[in-house]
């Protein structure tokens, strides 16, 4: 039992699930406690124990399944007697031909019953994808790795039908039918897992699409379709709704200051009454919303967004304890200072002149995550709300969804907003389908009124 | 050990008023044989914070709740000092303060004996105890169910830790309290963000996701009893389909349970389209989410091919 636990554990582990000992160690002590023979017990236990997130879960029920369910060895025993001869045969053949090959004799494994090298190969092609910084900003490694797998594949799978063609005078009919099929069965589980990665299940994903429409026309004026006059039309608006927004705030803040005493104030106060305490002073707690990291693409049909959610941002900088901004096409610029520096639509129009970016190139997100990664992933902690504005439109170039990930680790929060509709979003170069999974809120921000709503959940 | 199975914890919950499934049941189960807290995640209103009352109430023990918030610290969570009976008393006793001055040759000898009284001060007498160290100190063993814990600070986070594994707290002032019974902890989550991996770990987890339909449905008729059977397939069917739309707000199990609640009280047997509109603003609980389902409602009914039971 130990070791079948063990056994695993460690296949959990080649797929990327963070399994401590200790953990290990009281999945052992519970099982002893319930009844390992009833399925839902058992499996409850492994996974409240060895997938501690909902993220988690699909993952580890992946591996579950291929564990207790697929790579059972019960064909039958007096079937086995009769086969296993030629199981083993054929498991010769393959291993003089796979050699010292890795991943051919990760799939003999495979087929054997035992997943971890399998398992492992196939987490090495993944890691590929993250590793290959700086030299390509194309995803042509991993995407050739996991084309030589699909070929060991084949390989395999042709090499056990001609031994089996070969051997057609010693093996019944019957006999290779159901080794063909044993074997089939193993292979296309293992093609299954190559070409279908697990994707974690969506339910704590927070997909906001339905909004209240509080402004008529301009509300729902998509950003990118603004005249002049109707984006000067729209600052007023803007302004209003941010002054209301900081007399809520406000409001909630001053009913909210009984914090920790203080003791200096006390005792000045008290030397008013011959030194008895009559009042009693408390320090302030200071309005904590935390950190505020956003990452604006600036290609221009994202942009006309961008300026008004940093506008918004901006002119409530004092709800949050930092705001920190920076733009990206292909590559990142820091931009806050500017914000800091000069009143709101003065910013908006020098971030574009003269920030330190090259504007005339394709989008990449893979190259911005990267950058990131390199200089600024310090600035995320658990205090940082993370805002990215863009359509992920990223032409192709390697998504490097991997490194949002990392930054998801890093930071409280992850939100996603899209300027484009939401019919847009999983077409052409969008890479929406792959960061989604990333994030923990995405949103549709098209309008002023989809970014109001967003705003006012922000701080309130 | 107090549950003898997972079947008797199934048992048990269910009479107290708690239907779950079996993964649920053995979470429970474990978490009780092994004193270890649950980290229950979920979608607002499954029930999360329910299982920790009908555990509490299947235990026969005292719930201790706490409610987390962003800038909920240590002293709204753990314990505060009482800084005014502290200062209260200081006035009180002043007298007695220049009793045990008096005769100290020099400053200096003043102060020290006045600081070997300081224990008088920073005693048990002047401590506030809040809902952490409540369940610690509590000599009947409690259901301490914290509650929305992803809604609090890391900081947070990092005081529950100590708690969570080895069911001490340490006041400064004071030193460490060990926990008299072990109390049985269940946090839920919302996951508004991800917990730290540190907190994972010492917790086992549970998902509850919406029931299935049969476990709705019994969960309905336990609640409103004296409901026709024909009645309660429609509510719950009805539901699922509501749940299914993109709403801002899902209606979640005790919104099924309101909804049947007033059709009961509206003494309707059958549902039809025209009760549910009337009734649509106990299950939405915004503007917009109401116009949605009614929408679908009117489409659905226009072309007739409506899975509700309107065509019955």
């Amino acid at each position: 039992m130990v070791n079948l636990i063990l056994k695993f554990v460690s296949c959990c582990r080649a797929s990327d699930i963070r399994i401590s000992t200790s953990e290990v160690l009281d999945c052992l002590t519970q099982l002893q406690l319930i009844d390992i023979l009833d399925e839902d017990q058992f499996k409850a236990t492994l996974r409240s124990n060895f997938a501690k997130s909902r993220r988690e879960q699909s993952r580890l029920d992946r591996i579950y399944h291929l564990f207790f369910h697929e790579m059972r060895q019960d064909m039958g025993i007096a079937e086995r007697d009769s086969l296993s001869e030629h199981i083993e045969d054929i498991f010769d053949m393959l291993q003089e031909q796979a050699g010292e090959d890795a991943a051919l004799g990760a799939i003999l494994d495979f087929l054997s019953g035992d997943p971890l090298a399998y398992l492992r190969e196939l987490r090495r092609i993944q890691r590929e994808f993250q590793d290959s910084t700086g030299n390509t900003r194309f995803n042509l490694g991993p995407l050739a790795s996991r084309l030589q797998m699909l070929i060991n594949l084949n390989t395999t799978r042709g090499a056990i039908a001609q031994f089996l063609d070969d051997n057609h005078t010693q093996i019944t009919r019957e006999n290779r039918r159901n080794l063909a099929a044993h074997f089939n069965e193993y292979l296309d589980s293992a093609y299954a897992m190559l070409m279908n990665e697990p994707r974690p299940y969506e339910d704590n994903l927070r997909q906001v699409r339905a909004y209240e429409k509080r402004l008529e026309k301009l509300g729902e004026k998509s950003f990118s379709l603004l005249t002049q006059k109707e984006i000067e039309e729209m600052r007023e608006i803007i302004e209003l709704l941010v002054r209301r927004l900081k007399d809520i705030m406000s409001r909630r803040f001053a009913s909210n200051d009984r914090g920790v005493l203080d003791v200096k104030k006390t005792l000045r106060r008290a030397a008013k009454y011959q030194g008895v305490p009559v009042e009693i002073m408390f320090r302030k707690r200071p309005p904590r919303k935390g950190k505020i990291v956003t990452l604006c693409d600036v290609s221009s049909s994202v942009w006309s967004a961008a300026r008004f959610m940093l506008n918004i941002l901006y002119s409530l900088q004092e709800c949050f304890t930092k705001v920190k901004s920076f733009i990206f096409v292909s590559g990142l610029a820091e931009v806050s200072e500017i914000f800091e520096k000069y009143e709101i639509n003065q910013a908006i129009e020098k971030v574009l002149s003269e920030a330190d970016i090259e504007y005339n190139v394709p989008t990449d997100y893979g190259e911005t995550f990267r950058d990131f990664r390199k200089s600024h992933m310090d600035i995320l902690n658990k205090k940082t709300t993370l805002i990215i504005i863009g359509d992920a439109r990223s032409n192709y170039f390697s998504a490097e969804d991997g490194i949002l990930e990392e930054m998801r680790e890093k930071s409280r929060r992850v939100i996603w907003l899209n300027p484009e509709p939401e019919q847009a979003w999983y077409t052409g170069d969008s890479e929406m389908y792959a960061y989604k999974q990333h994030c923990n809120e995405i949103r549709p921000c098209r309008n002023l009124n989809q970014l109001l709503a967003f705003v006012e959940e922000l701080i309130l | 050990m107090e549950f003898k199975s997972v079947s008797d914890v199934k048992d048990r919950l269910e009479k107290a008023d708690y239907i779950t499934s079996k993964e649920i049941a053995t979470v429970v189960f474990l978490a009780e044989a092994t004193n270890k807290p649950i980290l229950v995640e979920g979608p607002a209103g499954v029930g999360k914070t329910e299982l920790g009352k009908a555990v509490a109430r299947s235990l026969n023990r005292k719930m201790i709740r706490l409610q987390c918030y962003e800038g909920l610290d240590e002293s709204k969570a753990l314990y505060e000092w009482e800084y005014a009976k502290q200062l209260l008393y200081t006035q009180m006793v002043k007298e007695k303060i220049s009793d045990v001055v008096t005769g100290s040759g020099s400053l200096s000898e003043a102060v020290d004996r006045i600081a070997d009284q300081e224990d008088a001060f920073f005693s048990e007498r002047f401590i506030q105890p809040r809902p952490l160290l409540q369940a610690i100190v509590s000599d009947d063993p409690v259901v301490l169910l914290i509650d929305e814990v992803d809604k609090s600070d890391p900081e947070f986070e990092a005081f529950l830790l100590e708690i969570l594994s080895d069911f001490q707290i340490s006041i400064p002032e004071l030193g460490t309290k060990k926990a008299v019974k072990i109390p049985f902890v269940i946090l839920t989550s919302n996951n508004y963000r991800d917990m730290s991996d540190a907190l994972k770990r010492r917790c086992i987890h549970v998902y509850i996701d919406y029931p299935d339909r049969e476990i709705e449905m019994r969960i309905v008729s336990l609640k409103t009893p004296g409901i026709q059977e024909r009645l309660l397939e429609n509510i719950v069917d009805s539901i699922r389909q509501i749940r299914s739309l993109d709403l801002k707000k899902r209606p979640c199990i005790s919104e099924t349970l309101d909804w049947a609640q007033s059709l009961m009280a509206l003494q309707i047997e059958d549902l039809s389209f025209e009760v549910i509109l009337d009734t649509l603003n106990v299950i939405c609980k915004y503007r917009s989410d109401s116009e949605k389902v009614r929408d679908y409602l009117e489409k659905n009914h226009m072309s007739g091919n409506a899975a509700w039971s309107i065509s019955s």
